[in-house]
């Protein structure tokens, strides 16, 4: 974890260094009257110390007993159900609700773990009949039809 | 005679018909995503999150308290059939509760589990009961100084039991303070890192961070690994346990429902710590500890009366203090705020209907539970065998109509996206989410009470060490924060972390 802990902890200090000149910007007020940055500020300087902290410690750490976080790891599945699931929040106001969710879901149900077409495409259909009637019809959400159905 | 008429009330609040009903839906639906590996309590309320707006407040609590205490009872079951977890909390049930199944005793050890989650939950509730009103009159004393460091005390007493490094769930909690305070100050009404997104406005959504790390992390976590999983194949009998099982197990019943019950109040998973607590205190006590491992009723008995109990337990926190102690409980202050409810002191004055009514609803959720899981054992055992690779993306599925319907914007959906692979690389480098939601959640409270105790002591600092109650949390937190450094408690506290992991 050597490595990858020094990796974080960069990540975390400049993402601390930001909040903590995040709430300097907004105004940390008096000490009898805080302004509204007076939190974000030294919770922003806490997350820098807890991060070099972390970076120290990890570089202080003998080398070798690295773990290969990645190993035997399937991350293009992983890729793949990402990229599906931004797929859907791109599509679902454009395609509408009903479409969108029986594509994506025919995508998981092939491109992950394959399945018969047969079951990909009735798993689809009838998930998205249930979740239409469930949110729009019992609980009136507003699921989009979308921009091509008006 | 005051408890009695209490109890009146909340009775005639969650014997409603509707009530009923979203009891047991709670319930059931707990049951079922106990029983499911891959999904836990905490993702199966924030799926249901949107169905509660358009109930009533009891309705609303009553039916998500349903979801916690029913995913305890369900977990046990995937531990004893499949020896895998269905949640966190049930993880220890498998070591007696699978070598139970593999003897042909499998409708005992189902039997058993289910008895002992009734008593200790039952026993919880009358805990919870006998508890809460004092507590909620003492808690009135307290000022905005003493709530500041309470929440410090449970954030940090989180942080000091969270698995693997300190330093690191330091920092989640850290982060989930700076997420808690996206949004309009609540004095200046100034926006703070808004990015002059109109979204971001109104803060940063509790559903999308909660789906996205435990919903959507879980599910790349699990199609990374590929999740085989085998169904014990057996006829399920005798699901009555007999009386000899009764006499090997009464004690590590009661013993279980009253170590559940204390630590559950404690922030920081007391379900699952009190399961193996329970685990390793009957082990010690037993006559026959070789048995352990090799399907000793005992050992499932206690920590299964250990876990409901403490699902109970963590109510109290919650109920009379306005504090939720784990990431569940963060979930249910968050209903009570959509319906417009603050949990605290005054609750139980202000909404006594409420707060009697979710307390009775948890009697009557616990028979609901009994008969669910004993007489009707077979249906979970077929919903067991749902292959995971149907299951999940109807869960990635559920997580993403189950946000979008709560706020009708797609940017909460590439929000929860977000917090899905943060979520799932934090697992990677080690990083728990745990203390980043439940610090989320009480971040803009922190901060509100920080100042606020500030402005009334004219920036003195001296008044959080000065006020006695407030003093001793600072002081508990700091011992904490400082014990790694301590050789013996560094010790202890790795051994309760790596019993968590194992």
């Amino acid at each position: 974890m050597k490595r990858e802990d020094i990796g974080s902890s960069l990540f975390w200090l400049l993402l601390g260094a930001g909040v903590a000149y995040a709430g300097w910007d907004l105004g940390l007020g008096k000490l009898r009257d805080p302004g509204p940055g007076f939190m974000l500020f030294w919770v922003g300087l806490i997350m820098v110390g807890l991060s070099l902290a972390i970076g120290a410690g990890a570089l202080r750490r003998a080398p070798g007993a690295a773990v290969a976080l990645w190993a035997g790891s399937r991350w293009r599945k992983i890729i793949l159900v990402v990229a599906a699931l931004v797929g859907y929040a791109y599509a679902l106001e454009r395609l509408g609700f009903f479409l969108t969710t029986v594509l994506v879901l025919i995508f998981l149900f092939k491109a992950i773990e394959p399945q018969r077409w047969t079951v990909a495409v009735a798993g689809a259909v009838l998930t998205a009949l249930a979740a239409y009637g469930l949110f729009n019809l019992w609980l009136g959400a507003q699921l989009p039809r979308g921009a091509l159905f008006g | 005679m005051e408890l009695l008429q209490a109890l009146g009330v909340g009775f005639s609040v969650a014997l409603q018909p509707v009530n009923l009903l979203y009891c047991f839906a709670g319930v059931f639906i707990g049951t079922l995503i106990g029983v499911l590996p891959g999904i836990g309590p905490v993702g199966a309320m924030s799926l249901l999150f949107p169905v509660t707006f358009q109930a009533t407040p009891e309705a609303a609590i009553i039916m998500l308290a349903g979801i916690y205490y029913g995913a305890m009872y369900g977990g046990s079951t995937t531990s004893i059939l499949v020896n895998i977890p269905g949640e966190a909390a049930s993880v220890v049930t498998c070591l007696d509760g699978y070598q139970m199944a593999r003897q042909g005793r499998a409708g005992p050890a189902l039997g058993i589990s289910a008895m002992g989650s009734f008593i200790g939950g039952t026993a919880s509730v009358i805990g919870l009961m006998a508890l809460a009103p004092p507590l909620s009159k003492f808690a009135l004393k307290f000022g905005p100084a003493e709530y500041f460091s309470l929440m410090v005390l449970g954030l940090t007493i989180l942080i000091y039991l969270a698995h693997g490094s300190m330093l690191k769930a330091l920092l989640m909690a850290a982060f989930g303070i700076v997420l808690g305070l996206v949004g309009l100050d609540a004095i200046t009404a100034q926006p703070k890192l808004t990015f002059d997104r109109m979204e971001l406005v109104d803060g940063v959504g509790l559903v999308p961070i909660v789906m996205g790390l435990f919903g959507i992390a879980e599910v790349l976590a699990n199609v990374e690994r590929q999740l085989r999983r085998e169904v014990f194949d057996t006829r399920i009998r005798g699901l009555l346990p007999t009386a000899k099982d009764w006499l090997e197990s009464r004690w590590a019943v009661v013993r279980g429902s009253l170590v559940g019950f204390f630590l559950g109040i404690l922030p920081g998973g007391g379900a699952v710590i009190s399961s193996f607590l329970s685990y390793a205190l009957e082990k010690r006590v037993s006559k026959h500890p070789e048995r352990f491992g090799h399907g000793a009723i005992a050992g499932v008995a206690g920590p299964e009366a250990a876990n409901n109990a403490a699902a109970g337990g963590a109510f109290i926190p919650l109920m009379t203090l306005g504090i939720p102690p784990n990431v569940v409980m963060a979930m249910l202050l968050g209903a009570f705020m959509v319906h417009g409810v603050q949990p605290g002191p005054l609750m139980m004055a202000q909404n006594p209907g409420l707060f009697w009514g979710v307390i009775t609803s948890m009697y009557i959720g616990n028979i609901m539970l009994l008969i669910l899981n004993l007489p009707l054992i077979g249906i979970w055992v077929q919903v067991l065998k749902i292959p995971y690779k149907i299951l999940f993306p109807l869960i990635l599925f559920f997580c993403l109509v189950g946000v979008y319907s709560v706020s009708n914007t797609v940017f909460d959906i590439y929000l929860m996206i977000a917090f899905g692979a943060v979520g799932y690389l934090m697992r990677k480098f080690g990083y728990e989410p745990a203390p980043l939601v439940l610090a989320f959640v009480l971040g803009p409270l922190m901060e509100n009470n920080l100042r606020k105790s500030l402005i009334l002591s004219q920036g003195d600092f001296a008044t959080f060490v000065t006020r006695p109650l407030s003093a001793a949390c600072l002081a508990i937190a700091l011992f904490l924060l400082l014990s790694p450094l301590l050789p013996a408690l560094r010790k202890r506290r790795e051994v309760v972390a790596m019993e968590e992991v194992a």
